[in-house]
């Protein structure tokens, strides 16, 4: 086996199936790795192209040498994910220099195997799986062309490649979907395998919100077993914040509780929520909600949060209550939620004293500061002024141009003021409700902040001071928003009906829109199928077979015998003897197959002609059909010429034909 | 080109084809076990996706190298007979009946890769076997092995050993030349008189006038000799009789030999020669049948038949 190959042809196979492989790297790894192999790969082009020089065994072992020490600068270690990847790639590279015995080549594309599937430890996206089948076919492709060199061009090559792919996969699925899988991993994961997640983070900055609305990635999406509540009621509570310094908020350490402290009063939403890692523990959920999940804890703020930073896919299962009644806080939360920064300027208290000395109730007091915000040329706006040390100050009397987060902020500082315990909420408003797959999709650009006040008769309220001053934000969600000020609309000051004969789509937008749509459709089955096919999604899978508590080793031997069955059947097709009929031949046996019902039957060493001469004396009456036939039947088969025409005539007269 | 095997062909069949894997095979199971744990102890679904995927690669690539050697119709050529020492070469006839292809298929003989053919559809090729002969008599073809290593090389198939049925006549190794003996009674005499007008050259005489020019011998001419006519004569000089009985002294072998090659110089004179053995006789004759004939006795002489 170790012959020396013909090494140019074999090379464009071998270089073809590299760049394949190696591509989707380019996205994550440092360019000069990629940069290396690209040049290893060249370089032996142009010594197998151009007969350039060709390096030796020392030369090679010096750069080698070299890669490594390289690699480790760039990490600081040789082991992990990324160096890992980052050797495998740089040596591949200088392996195509040394390449000479088909074992050589066979062992590089082995590897590109390797390199392909270390792609996915980076992405599971639809779109590199769809590019790694291409280059697995490419690599299959390059080691038949390794095996026979000479025998098959590339048409075929990639047209059997293709094929023996093809017949792979759906035995590939059944594999798939019955090899059991494991919660957990076997070693446990190098530090860098999460990195890059984007989440709400637990603190609120001026301009923190803002900067998550720029992002259009998808925070998760909810679907309703039942009909989903209108927009105005999809309050997402990620978390509560309590504590500030005047500038930034930040949570209280609440209790862990998973008793329910509050009193539903309207009917129970249940709901499935699909959260993408966050690498944070928030679990976002319909303000209030009754249940908590599995790993996950109910707190007195009524938050959820997971027991571990969420770092992959989350399913989840909840019920929340939107009109609710809860109870009043204990005395160290009912002094968290009145205390106020000490640099909280003379002129905000004054404010918020005025009101609460005109109202008893706090809820009238909440109405006022909103009064206020809507009166009191109060502009909502994504492009929020920059604020200094004092925002809520500067905000109210300076600016008063700001984003949910400020009006948040200055509306709980207020309340604060006027003796009434307050608190900001975080979390997301709305979503986008995707028609095609009937579930809300909630993006990081959805992340919204509001406002609870408590009350001695209902308990903790929620209070959205954004929706006094933009009820569009409210109703329509943050995209509209984006929209009309496009359209240069000022928020609030357009009837209903004009407002949403402005944000009509044109043709081109609701199709976009839709394909959208779908593609997040795509997207959820992909993860539901591929991405998020745990442990528990398998066990999900095999109850719907109606499979459930299958033991491990009666699932492996299940994935057997269905795998046998298939590949068997394969064999059947692939190994039973093709009987080409020519399709002429086959309508005028049909034709003879129909006189011989008559006693006309033809011998073996009958030719067509003769046939039909000693039909037509026999029946005279058929004279013309047969002749008809038979000529259609000699011209379809030796006039040498397509007849594709003469061939349908032909069947059609056959099977038209009676004796 | 008929799908029917004629008597004598061997068609291989499922029961006559086996497989292993390769090392390359064994390699690629390693890459499989590698890509699995990765795939377990990431919870990857795609990595998962596509160790299975390369898996049942390798497994349909099981049906193709099967598909690759079955139902290849084997049948032997012919052999043309050489003389002992020489190589003998076997024409096996590698037929493939189906509408696919075969790539890469190896023929082998006693574990030697001696050819490797790709077998278009409906078509045919044939594969030599040089095998190095000792011994007079019969020669068996020796028996063949296919194999293939398609498409993947990770699996290979072989087929039992082949035995197509075919032998090689080897006829005696000539000896050194050594003079003719004849028996005394049997002193070769012209039979007939010369005839010119034949096809066989047998000399030159004066040009006369009147000659062919076809017949001149242009290049004497050319040379500056004189002028010369080739004269061709049909008629046989003289008749031989070759014995046995002439070589008393020697081995059966060395007789055999030595009458061989008093047989391969008799023909080449262009005499009429009779072989008399122990048992058979040829009249004396001429000609590469009676050559054949002559040849083939010496060749199985005191051999079973």
């Amino acid at each position: 086996m170790n012959t020396g190959i013909a090494h140019r042809p074999v090379l464009h196979s071998l270089l073809a199936a590299g760049a394949g492989a190696v591509a989707p790297h380019i996205l994550e790894l440092p360019l000069w790795i990629i940069a290396v192999f690209a040049i290893g790969a060249a370089w032996r082009y142009a010594c197998e192209a151009f007969q350039w020089y060709r390096p030796g065994r020392f030369v090679r072992l010096t750069l080698m040498l070299l890669i490594l020490v390289a690699v480790f600068r760039q990490y600081g270690t040789l082991l992990g994910r990324d160096p890992g990847m980052a050797l495998l790639i740089t040596l591949l590279g200088l392996k195509f220099l040394e390449l000479k015995t088909q074992r050589d080549f066979v062992v590089s594309l082995f590897v590109f195997y390797l390199v392909i599937l270390g792609s996915f430890l980076y992405s599971q996206s639809l779109w590199l799986g769809v590019w790694a089948l291409l280059a697995v076919a490419a690599c299959t492709a390059a080691l038949m062309h390794l095996m026979q060199p000479a025998g098959m061009d590339l048409r075929r090559r990639l047209r059997l490649s293709g094929m023996m792919i093809a017949k792979a996969l759906p035995l590939m699925v059944i594999v798939y979907l019955l090899f059991p899988r494991i919660s957990g991993t076997l070693w446990g994961l190098p530090a860098d395998a999460h990195s890059g997640l984007t989440g709400m983070s637990d603190t609120m900055q001026p301009g923190s919100i803002r900067s998550l609305s720029e992002s259009s990635e998808i925070a998760f999406r909810v679907s309703f077993d039942g009909a989903s509540p209108p927009a105005r009621e999809l309050y997402w509570r990620g978390l509560v914040l309590t504590e500030t310094d005047g500038r930034g908020w930040r949570r209280a350490q609440p209790i862990a509780t998973d008793k329910v402290s509050f009193t539903p009063l309207s009917a129970p939403l249940s709901y499935q929520v699909t959260l993408e890692p966050s690498d944070k523990p928030w679990m976002p959920a319909l303000d209030l909600p009754a249940t908590r999940p599995k790993d996950a804890r109910l707190q007195s703020d009524f938050t959820l949060k997971h027991n571990d930073p969420v770092r992959e896919r989350l399913n989840y299962s909840l019920s929340s209550y939107t009109r609710y009644r809860t109870g009043a806080p204990d005395r160290a939360e009912r002094a968290a939620t009145l205390r106020l920064p000490r640099n909280t300027s003379a002129r905000v208290r004054a404010l918020a004293e005025g009101w609460r000395r005109e109202n008893d109730d706090p809820l009238r007091v909440a109405q006022a500061a909103l009064d206020y915000f809507r009166h009191d040329n109060f502009v909502y706006t994504l492009n929020p002024p920059l604020l200094g040390d004092d925002p809520v100050d500067e905000f109210l009397f300076g600016t008063r141009r700001g984003f949910c987060e400020h009006y948040a902020a200055a509306f709980v500082t207020l309340m604060r003021a006027a003796g009434i315990p307050s608190r900001v909420v975080l979390g997301y408003l709305g979503g986008e409700l995707n028609t095609a797959g009937n579930y809300l999709i909630v993006r990081q650009s959805d992340a919204h902040a509001w406002a609870e006040i408590w009350t001695p008769e209902r308990g903790w309220v929620r209070v959205d001071p954004t929706g006094a001053i933009a009820p569009e934000r409210i109703e329509l969600g943050l995209d509209a928003v984006r929209r009309l000020e496009q359209q240069g609309v000022v928020l609030g000051s357009l009837p209903a009906d004009a407002v949403l004969h402005a944000l009509e789509l044109g043709w081109f937008e609701y199709v976009g829109l839709h394909a959208r749509w779908y593609w997040d459709l795509t997207n959820m089955a992909w993860y539901r199928w591929v991405v998020d096919y745990g442990k528990e999604r398998q066990e999900r899978f095999l109850t719907s077979l109606g499979l459930d508590e299958i033991s491990w080793s009666r699932l492996v031997s299940l994935l057997f015998a269905v795998a046998l069955v298939l590949t068997l059947a394969y064999a059947l097709i692939l190994l039973r003897r093709k009987k080409s009929v020519d399709p002429a031949l086959a309508a005028y046996l049909r034709f003879c197959r129909e006189l011989a019902r008559t006693g006309l039957i033809r011998a073996p060493y009958e030719g067509a002609l003769d046939f039909a001469r000693r039909c037509t004396q026999r029946r005279p009456d058929l004279k013309d059909h047969v002749d008809n036939i038979t000529g259609r039947y000699l011209r379809c088969r030796y006039s040498g010429h397509d007849s594709a025409e003469e061939l349908r005539l032909l069947k059609r007269e056959v099977s038209a034909f009676r004796t | 080109m008929s799908a029917v095997p004629a008597p004598g062909d061997v068609v291989l069949g499922r029961r006559q084809l086996f497989m292993l894997p390769t090392r390359f095979g064994l390699i690629f199971a390693l890459l499989l076990v590698v890509q699995l744990l990765t795939a377990i102890n990431y919870g990857n679904g795609l990595a998962y996706a596509l160790t299975f995927l390369l898996g049942s690669l390798a497994v349909v690539s099981m049906l193709y190298t099967h598909r690759n050697l079955l139902r290849l119709r084997l049948s032997a050529g012919a052999c043309a007979p050489v003389f002992a020492g020489e190589i003998a070469v076997f024409r096996a006839h590698l037929a493939n009946d189906d509408s696919t292809p075969r790539f890469g298929v190896a023929v082998l003989h006693d574990k030697k890769e001696i050819a490797s053919v790709d077998i278009a559809a409906h078509d045919s090729t044939d594969v030599e076997i040089p095998v190095t002969t000792s011994r007079r008599g019969y020669l068996a073809m020796p028996p063949v092995t296919l194999t293939t290593r398609f498409p993947l090389g990770l699996l290979y198939s072989w087929s039992r050993r082949i035995g197509l049925g075919q032998s090689c006549l080897v006829y005696p190794r000539p000896a050194e030349p050594v003079p003719r003996q004849t028996r005394e009674d049997q002193t070769p005499e012209p039979a007939q008189g010369m005839k010119a007008g034949g096809d066989d050259y047998i000399g030159v005489r004066e040009f006369r006038p009147g000659d062919s020019p076809r017949h001149v011998d242009w290049k004497a001419v050319a040379r500056g000799e004189t002028w010369r006519v080739k004269q061709f004569g049909g008629g046989y000089q003289a008749t031989l009789w070759l014995d046995w009985d002439t070589l008393e002294g020697l081995g059966a072998e060395e007789r055999l030999s030595v009458l061989t090659r008093w047989v391969l110089e008799a023909e080449r004179d262009g005499m009429l020669y009779g072989l008399r053995l122990p048992e058979i006789s040829f009249p004396p004759a001429n000609g590469e049948q009676h050559q054949h004939e002559c040849l083939r006795a010496l060749a199985l002489f005191g051999l079973k038949p």
